[in-house]
């Protein structure tokens, strides 16, 4: 108990230190932030804009100050106001949060839904057809960027056959159907890259595995394969590929931002790429806000699942 | 190393390509030609013109040196300074580790493509801002290996023997560090690379990484977007050329790694040769009466790179009830080899290649599978060498213990559990309820040997095979679990074959002997005899071996030689100080001497008839 308050403690204190790198990066860079936000190419922004920006942005302040509310600010759940149309940031995010996370999770179930098995099957009959296929056909598919996959998915399934969407979105109060619809070829882009990974990981950590001393003992037990394989062999290689499932959440997320673009799939990266064009600083800080924390709570998450795993974990 | 050269070549050859765009003689990748748009293969355009009529192939190839311009700059960026970090955070330690390497980490708390953005917000898109903001992404990558090679270079000998000497650190890091941190960060590096060319790709796709109208492959793909109806091999073209160099770029750093760290390079095993003729050529005699055990020309082959090599050759001995036969052989004899093979447990790679072995009327090394996980855990059993690694970390003791009892006979699991807790008592653990529930982290060495001797005995095994249970536990509880097993073999009377490198443990705990010597059993007969009168060179010299009173312990010169060298004939020979011609001249029997007593020596008789006037 103790090690899950403390795994909890050290997430918080994760969270903040992002929060200071993304307050941090606005003055970081070098010279004025509200000019630089405002300079596009080479000419020189009108200087009653620029000074309008400061006093937005609220950059007179002492720094400290303007650190503290944000703080505060972000402790409140206030992200601020876009700097284009004055809406507030929180409730943009709130809106399209949830279809960012439907994407994230059926991309993530069908990765593993197809990626453990594959591994496994791939490391008993290693050296064998399908494991020389499986393993091609992952190299190859951790080769292909997100956004061409998604791109030639809507090319060859939607252009050419004609049997899917191109992209879209439909409530799933209003068309259960068409909604799963949509959702197919955008969560299966964002499965083929974690897909690739998992089931690699899969494979190597199944056959570390079924080297392991305690597998011989299990075998010199009398018990079945199966059980064998189940209770002793995946059982044990999970955990490692629960790690690698939780650090490539991070690639996950970046790629959904691209996915969600080349479906048209009304998510963070809509509001989130527009803002970054329009260079709306607050509307980019809160989304790379929200998606970062939602990455520090997966990982969290899987450390838990972890603990549950592995007894070791929770006894240091 | 042969893995290296395909992708090497065609990585090579794109950046060839790239740093050659300007001497191709290619049209200018940015002059529009509105006349020719989407114009299918031209002269001088084999692969046709784009949406506003520029040359495709000239913009592959120009867009090849955008990309992999970046993604070089970024990656060496960071390499150079991420290297730097790793160095000094991994020799100063303390608050260097801090600002250097611990405080990368942070970076890894953000997705990439949002950091990437959130800067491109600031500072507007362009290749500038791209090799930023990748080259601070890719720091902490190589902090981290750095600082690892850092740690483990530095408790090697001749960097602590440079450091002794008085050499100053940057001397030390740069002199004997670097060099051996080379392999890593060039994995490293390339890692770096092929992943700055699919950031920068997805960037500029998104319309925020390099500018139009500068050629990028990402920016390819999403001017072809457009069009995509009318002219979709205008998308082919960049997605085909982009992945192509990325799996080329991949398969280099996996080729590269593997050559770098030789422990992650898996060599394939062959797949098993359907061999098994020779066997059943030879037939054999019935065992005796009272025999649990009969092994009779134990032959185990492993396939190697260098061809079939035999470890175990041609291997007999028996054990009846309630005796204790010790195998006693210096390490690559050949004991554990024979044991796992009739438990059935030899790796894929290894075979029966002949023999037979009688299990209470049951031929164990044809026997299919199913038959033999009957037996396993049931009539016959096995404790292994180490307990620490032996036991499944994730799963209670009790569970494990009672999970053999289930894997042979249809009880609840209550009663498992019940039977688990009396077999914890059997063996002498203290305290069997709370242990039952610990798991095997919770137990000392001792205590998991005696939860695996629980779990051997779980369904009263008529044949108990011990591979050196002892070997990894401390001395007095060397002593305590050597008790326990003579105890229950009293109790239960299983046969036990005892796995052993020490000859103390076979007078403390056998009835009768068999010494293995490279793969062969060279002599065997009762402990007492077998002590008080050695008939083979390689058991006297054994037991001169071992530390007696005052006396120096008289060592074996030499050392076993290695599968694939045993020599043709008697295989101690080489160590052998009555050696003679003949000794080498041909594969030797094992010879009874008397009832109960064999021996594998040609000159046996002469050398017992000199009596023991010469101890080794």
């Amino acid at each position: 108990m103790l090690w899950v308050l403390r795994r909890i403690g050290i997430s918080v204190a994760l969270a903040w230190l992002v929060a200071t790198i993304v307050f941090m990066t606005l003055h970081m860079v070098p010279g004025d932030p509200a000019e630089l936000l405002l300079s596009t190419g080479g000419t020189m922004p009108d200087p009653a804009t620029v000074a309008e920006l400061r006093e937005r942005l609220g950059l007179e302040r002492p720094l400290l100050n303007q650190y503290g509310a944000f703080l505060m600010g972000l402790a409140r759940g206030d992200l601020g106001v876009s700097l284009i149309d004055e809406y507030p940031v929180l409730d943009e995010i709130a809106l399209r949060l949830p279809r960012t996370l439907e994407l994230i999770l059926a991309g993530t179930l069908i990765a593993v839904a197809v990626a453990l098995p594959a591994g496994t099957y791939a490391a008993l009959h290693r050296g064998g057809l399908f494991d020389r296929i499986a393993s091609g056909v992952a190299a190859l598919l951790l080769a292909v960027p997100v956004f061409v996959v998604g791109t030639l998915l809507v090319l060859v399934l939607a252009q050419m056959l004609r049997v899917m969407p191109a992209g879209g979105y439909v409530p799933f109060a209003e068309d259960p159907p068409r909604h799963l619809t949509l959702l197919a070829l955008p969560a299966i882009a964002i499965a083929k890259g974690l897909s690739a990974v998992l089931f690699r990981m899969t494979r190597a950590s199944v056959l570390d595995s079924l080297s392991r001393d305690y597998v011989r003992t299990a075998r010199a037990k009398g018990l079945t394969a199966r059980r064998v394989l189940v209770r002793h062999v995946v059982r044990n290689a999970l955990t490692p590929v629960l790690t690698v499932l939780g650090l490539h959440m991070g690639t996950l997320l970046g790629g959904t931002v691209l996915v969600e673009y080349v479906f048209n799939w009304p998510g963070l990266s809509t509001p989130l790429l527009r803002a970054v064009e329009a260079r709306d600083y607050p509307m980019v800080v809160g989304i790379v806000l929200t998606i970062s924390g939602l990455f520090l709570l997966i990982n969290l998450i899987m450390d838990l699942l972890y603990a549950a795993l592995d007894p070791r974990v929770r006894a240091s | 190393m042969k893995r290296l050269i395909i992708p090497g070549t065609l990585v090579a050859l794109i950046l060839l390509a790239a740093l050659a765009a300007p001497f191709l003689g290619l049209p200018d990748p940015v002059r529009q030609d509105i006349a020719h748009r989407l114009a299918g293969p031209l002269e001088g355009s084999p692969l046709g013109r784009d949406e506003f009529g520029r040359d495709v192939l000239s913009r592959l190839v120009w867009g090849a040196r955008t990309s992999l311009g970046v993604a070089f700059a970024s990656a060496l960026i960071a390499g150079i300074i991420g290297t730097a970090f790793g160095l000094i955070g991994g020799w100063f330690r303390g608050l260097g580790e801090l600002l250097t390497v611990r405080s990368m980490d942070v970076i890894l708390c953000f997705p990439p493509v949002l950091l990437a953005l959130l800067v491109v917000t600031l500072m507007g898109p362009g290749a500038g801002t791209l090799i930023l903001v990748l080259s601070v992404l890719y720091l902490p990558g190589f902090a981290r290996v750095t600082y690892a090679e850092v740690l483990s270079a530095r408790s090697h000998d001749y960097v602590e023997a440079v450091r002794a000497l008085g050499a100053p650190a940057p001397r030390i890091l740069l002199r004997t560090v670097l060099p051996n941190v080379a392999g890593p960060v060039l994995v490293q590096l390339s890692l770096a690379v092929a992943s700055a060319v699919v950031l920068e790709s997805g960037l500029s796709f998104l319309g925020l990484g390099v500018v139009p109208p500068a050629p990028s492959w990402g920016l390819m793909i999403r001017g072809a977007r457009a069009t995509m109806e009318q002219a979709p091999m205008l998308l082919f073209w960049p997605c085909a050329v982009l992945t192509l160099t990325i799996l080329a770029m991949n398969l280099l750093c996996d080729a590269l790694r593997d050559a770098v760290d030789p422990r992650t390079a898996g060599t394939r095993s062959r797949l098993r040769a359907v061999d098994r003729l020779l066997p059943g050529l030879l037939p054999m005699a019935k065992p005796a009466p009272g025999t649990v055990l009969s092994v009779r020309g134990l032959t185990v082959e492993i396939d190697t790179p260098r061809g079939p090599i035999r470890p175990v050759q041609d291997v007999s001995f028996d054990v009846g009830a309630g005796e204790t036969l010790a195998i006693v052989g210096e390490s690559g004899s050949g004991k554990s080899v024979s044991a796992t093979a009739l438990m059935g447990l030899l790796p894929p790679v290894a075979r029966v290649a002949a023999g037979e072995a009688w299990l209470d009327g049951t031929e164990l090394l044809r026997l299919p599978e199913e038959q033999m996980r009957r037996l396993r855990g049931g009539p016959m059993a096995m404790v292994f060498q180490d307990p620490m690694s032996s036991l499944n970390p994730v799963h209670r003791a009790g569970d494990q213990v009672a999970e053999a009892i289930l894997a042979h006979r249809r009880v609840p699991r209550a009663e498992a559990w019940k039977q688990a807790e009396a077999l914890f008592r059997h063996v002498g653990i203290a305290d069997p309820e709370r242990r039952l529930r610990a798991f095997p982290h919770e137990m000392s060495g001792g205590m998991k040997q005696r939860v695996m001797i629980a779990m051997a005995l779980a369904n009263r095994p008529k044949l108990l095979i011990c591979d050196e249970p002892t070997t990894a536990l401390d001395v007095t509880v060397q002593a305590q679990i050597l008790d326990l097993l003579a105890e229950l073999r009293r109790e239960t009377g299983t046969a036990i074959v005892f796995i052993t490198h020490s000859l103390g443990v076979v007078a403390e705990i056998a009835d009768r002997v068999a010494v293995m010597y490279a793969g062969q059993v060279v002599e065997q007969g009762s402990v007492a005899e077998v002590f008080h009168n050695p008939l083979h060179p390689y058991t006297r010299a054994l037991l001169a071996a071992v530390p007696e009173g005052d006396a120096p312990p008289a060592g074996i010169p030499g050392i076993v030689p290695p599968p694939h060298a045993f020599p043709e004939g008697c295989r101690f020979a080489p160590r052998c100080r009555h050696a003679e011609p003949r000794c080498s001249a041909g594969p030797l029997a094992l010879e009874e001497a008397e009832p109960g007593r064999d021996v594998r020596c040609v000159r046996w008789r002469e050398l017992a008839r000199r009596g023991a006037e010469v101890p080794a």
